[in-house]
């Protein structure tokens, strides 16, 4: 086989498995950031595919269209992360399925599944010191609002 | 079917059930188990490859194609955010790496400077603006893991079946161009001032292009802006939040 023939099969399928996981990622994950960078890594196999085209077509159309596509990324990163940070400040969590009030109507509400509970770590107890020196002074009702300091 | 056939059913089949192993699905266990699995299905699909003819360009091109992929896998999997971030920039290293390899020396670079130098920094700043402590339940879970990482991954099995199908020398589709020999190339696109080339393409040809995204960017920039400022304004005003 030609060696460009190679070379352009080869990075070809390196961007089609970089675009395969970036989808996966984007269709499973739940944090909008990482379903965010899973766009980008779509756009990093685009890229790929691009520049090995551009070089089998000896061409720097390839070449011109991945400086394009980085210059849309950087606009797509602006624009996504103000939304982001924006439907975070209404619902304090970057779960997309905070959002699950969006969907048509005849869609039944998104139902979250329970994490199962995490093995509670091994918690140190806290030494047990014998009693000493003299009661603190408490104010009663006064220590709920202090007057003086 | 051919051997060939065969083993890339073999690599779709064992990427799938790994990658269904690594994504996060609360809790369950077999994420070291689809890592194997995972990286055999990477090697069976790699023996499908052609090879670059010299053995250094060869390794070179494995290396850095297999730290892009590994690291986008890593990227999708990883519980944690952070280091999902931190995946991404290593897998924008192994393709700016390859992208060096086609002979793309200024994409290259600019990929490491907007992508991982930008892009990536604004990213962690979200990401310590919103969710400081890191791990968050949303992340321990994913939509339908199993049915998105066969699509995923049947995907890109049938794409490579396709590539490697339109190449094939007997396959009538091919589009009847007569691939570059090295002088072309050395005249072309791997020409020493390669860089200057690319600049006069790009400030010539497609010199409205260039215009049009530079206005696009500055449109990007007052929309954040915008958006961004719309929020907090109405916050001060005292209108309810509604969380």
């Amino acid at each position: 086989m030609h060696p460009e023939i190679a070379l352009l099969n080869d990075f070809l399928l390196v961007g089609a498995a970089l675009f395969g996981v970036g989808l996966i990622g984007f269709v499973s994950r739940r944090n909008m950031i990482v379903m965010f960078l899973s766009v980008e890594i779509m756009l990093q196999g685009v890229s790929l595919s691009l520049a090995a085209w551009g070089r089998f077509h000896n061409d720097f159309g390839g070449q011109t269209l991945v400086l394009f596509i980085i210059a849309v990324a950087a606009c797509e990163a602006a624009i996504a992360l103000a939304l982001i940070l924006t439907l975070f400040h209404r619902r304090c969590s970057l779960d997309i399925a905070a959002w699950h009030f969006l969907r048509e109507a005849n869609q039944p509400p998104f139902r979250d599944v329970p994490l199962p509970e995490e093995p509670a770590e091994r918690r140190e107890p806290w030494p047990r010191l014998p009693p000493a020196g003299v009661r603190p002074e408490t104010f009663g009702e006064k220590d709920k609002y202090r007057p003086r300091v | 079917m051919t051997n060939h056939q065969h083993i890339l059913t073999l690599a779709v089949l064992l990427g799938a059930v790994g990658l269904w192993l690594m994504l996060p699905r609360g809790g369950a266990r077999g994420r070291a188990v689809g890592t194997v699995l995972g990286i055999v299905a990477l090697g069976l699909w790699f023996s499908q490859f052609h090879g670059l003819g010299q053995w250094t360009a060869d390794g070179m091109f494995f290396v850095l194609a297999a730290i892009a992929v590994v690291a986008a896998v890593g990227a999708v999997t990883s519980r944690n955010p952070v280091y999902c971030a931190i995946w991404f920039g290593l897998s924008l290293l192994g393709t700016a790496g390859l992208l060096l390899l086609a002979g793309a020396q200024f994409i290259a670079v600019a990929t490491v400077l907007v992508y991982a130098g930008a892009i990536l920094v604004m990213f962690l700043f979200v990401l310590m603006v919103a969710q400081p402590e890191g791990k968050a339940s949303c992340d321990q879970m994913s939509w339908e893991a199993g049915v998105s990482a066969a699509a995923g991954i049947a995907m890109v099995g049938v794409l490579s079946v396709a590539i490697g199908g339109i190449l094939a020398p007997s396959c009538p589709a091919m589009p009847p161009i007569a691939p570059p020999t090295q002088e072309e190339l050395a005249a072309g696109v791997l020409d020493p001032h390669q860089v200057a080339r690319l600049g006069d393409e790009l400030f010539g040809r497609r010199l409205i292009a260039v215009e049009v995204a530079g206005t696009l960017l500055l449109a990007a920039l007052v929309g954040a802006a915008v958006i961004v400022n719309q929020f907090s304004g109405r916050r001060h005003d005292g209108q309810q939040k509604t969380v």
